[in-house]
């Protein structure tokens, strides 16, 4: 399992995924000049679709993975390139089309009217195919270096986001994700379970071994705890050596069942470190919340959570307890669960 | 057959550089089609010339068609748009005294002044015969 976990409404929709990068609409209802632009793009390791009118056009450019790169004949039965572009211009959503006018005009005013309906650039028939080869790649410079600002973009929003060492959410990030889904399984009546985890001793091992291997074994920790819990799960750094988990649509009793796995499995095997093995254990408390009409206060959970899990250190560490408070109607074992 | 005509587009199977152009009646010294120029905008691709040729002998006609009528109905719009689509392919593969034609009666349309429609008409009309017949013998298409 990757330590990263991207998505989940975290990221903008655009990115490299959509429109693949070498592909290209072409919109011209001549088949003379229909076939040029097919043939030479084509040579030139395109992938072209290659429509008759404006309309679809429209249509393959509402297309999953459509062109972003399009060459529009500004004279065409029904819509037209000029008014395409204005279409295309509305619609605010979706990753940004690179768009080609082409026309037989060469005026001034056609050329003003074009740039400002939208067009990225014009070409004026007859065209030759070095003309269209430097425009289109005028074209794909402009999308690239769209690309790398999109990329760029979602790098900071991931990193606005997760915590630096060890790649988790971090603790603004984990508890927005908590708020969302406390306010969905509210609404759909799903139980929602929170985990906090507390590395025992985490002092002793920094003060023993330094920082770098402290650093160490909350990365290997925070790795385990990923492994521990499902994908769907949302595990985040939510202090120093304390993690916070939130489990969605998960009963009081699989909420128990998960902690314990996470317990077992951190403990299982000494973190190897640059400085050798270093044996480790956590200590847990949960706190569930069944979902429906009664809205529980993240805070509230968090906070049961955490005196859970001040009990679990009272008892001596290496345990897990579930919140006294009752929070949920489904009930949870009693007890420690060790 | 007018061997003028045929004057430049029948040594299409030597270099494109060997290649003059032929000459007309209607336009004294003009090519029917400058297939050089053509060829040199295209790269050199001689197939897809071919390809293109052949498609302009199957749409042509239907251009041709809707120009007439336009004018028949001295619609200033349709002809504008008939002879705009008709100019753009004739101007692609040079043929200069048809594409000087359809200028005109795009000109014509879009000035709402179809007056001497008629008469530019017959010219083109008599232009694309002959490049019809142009296309159909050199090797640019083969019918």
């Amino acid at each position: 399992m990757n330590i990263f976990q991207p998505g989940d409404g975290m990221e903008l929709p655009l990115g490299n995924k959509s429109g693949l990068p070498n592909s290209v609409l072409i919109a011209e209802d001549d088949p003379i000049f229909r076939r040029i632009l097919e043939s030479w793009l084509q040579k030139w390791n395109f992938q072209v679709t290659a429509v008759e009118n404006g309309l679809d056009a429209w249509k393959a450019l509402q297309q999953e993975n459509a062109p972003r790169l399009a060459i529009l004949d500004w004279m065409m039965p029904g819509l037209d390139g000029i008014e395409l572009c204005r279409k295309i211009r509305n619609q605010a959503q979706g990753a940004y089309k690179y768009l080609l006018l082409l026309t037989a005009r060469g005026s001034k005013e056609d050329v003003v009217a074009g740039l400002e309906a939208g067009a990225d650039d014009y070409l004026t028939k007859p065209f030759d195919a070095n003309e269209l080869r430097a425009r289109v790649r005028a074209g794909k410079r402009i999308l690239e270096l769209q690309g790398e600002l999109v990329k760029a973009h979602n790098e900071l929003q991931f990193e606005a986001a997760h915590d630096h060492l060890t790649g988790l959410w971090n603790r603004g990030a984990i508890m927005d994700l908590l708020h969302r889904e406390n306010q969905r399984s509210t609404r759909i009546g799903e139980p929602l379970g929170v985990i906090m985890a507390d590395l025992d001793h985490f002092k002793q091992i920094n003060d023993s071994y330094g920082h770098q291997t402290g650093d160490a074994v909350l990365r290997e920790v925070a790795q385990r705890l990923l492994e521990s819990v499902r994908n769907y799960d949302y595990v985040g750094r939510y202090g120093g050596e304390e993690f916070l988990t939130v489990l969605t649509a998960c009963t009081a009793s699989n909420l128990a069942i998960t902690a314990e796995r996470m317990r077992v499995y951190v403990s299982e095997k000494p973190v190897e470190t640059g400085t050798g093995p270093i044996p480790v254990t956590i200590s847990i408390g949960l706190a569930a919340h069944a979902g429906g009409p009664d809205l529980a206060r993240e805070e509230e959970l968090v906070r049961s959570a955490d005196t859970a899990l001040y009990t679990a250190k009272a008892n001596g560490g290496n345990r897990v307890e579930h919140s006294p408070e009752n929070l949920s109607t489904d009930p949870v074992p009693s007890g420690a669960l060790r | 057959m007018n061997p003028m005509v045929f004057g430049g587009v029948q040594c299409s199977r030597s270099t494109s550089s060997d290649l003059q152009p032929a000459s007309c009646a209607n336009c004294s010294g003009q090519a029917i089609w400058e297939k050089a120029e053509a060829l040199k905008r295209l790269g050199g691709d001689e197939d897809l010339l071919r390809e293109l040729c052949q498609i302009f002998l199957e749409e042509s006609p239907r251009h041709l068609q809707k120009l007439r009528e336009a004018i028949a109905d001295a619609d200033a719009q349709a002809t504008m748009r008939a002879a705009h689509n008709l100019k753009g392919e004739l101007g692609y593969l040079g043929a200069a005294g048809a594409t000087q034609a359809a200028q005109e009666l795009e000109d014509m349309g879009r000035q709402q002044t179809l007056s001497r429609a008629a008469e530019v008409f017959i010219f083109l009309e008599r232009e694309l015969a002959s490049l019809h017949i142009a296309l159909r013998n050199s090797d640019g298409a083969s019918v």
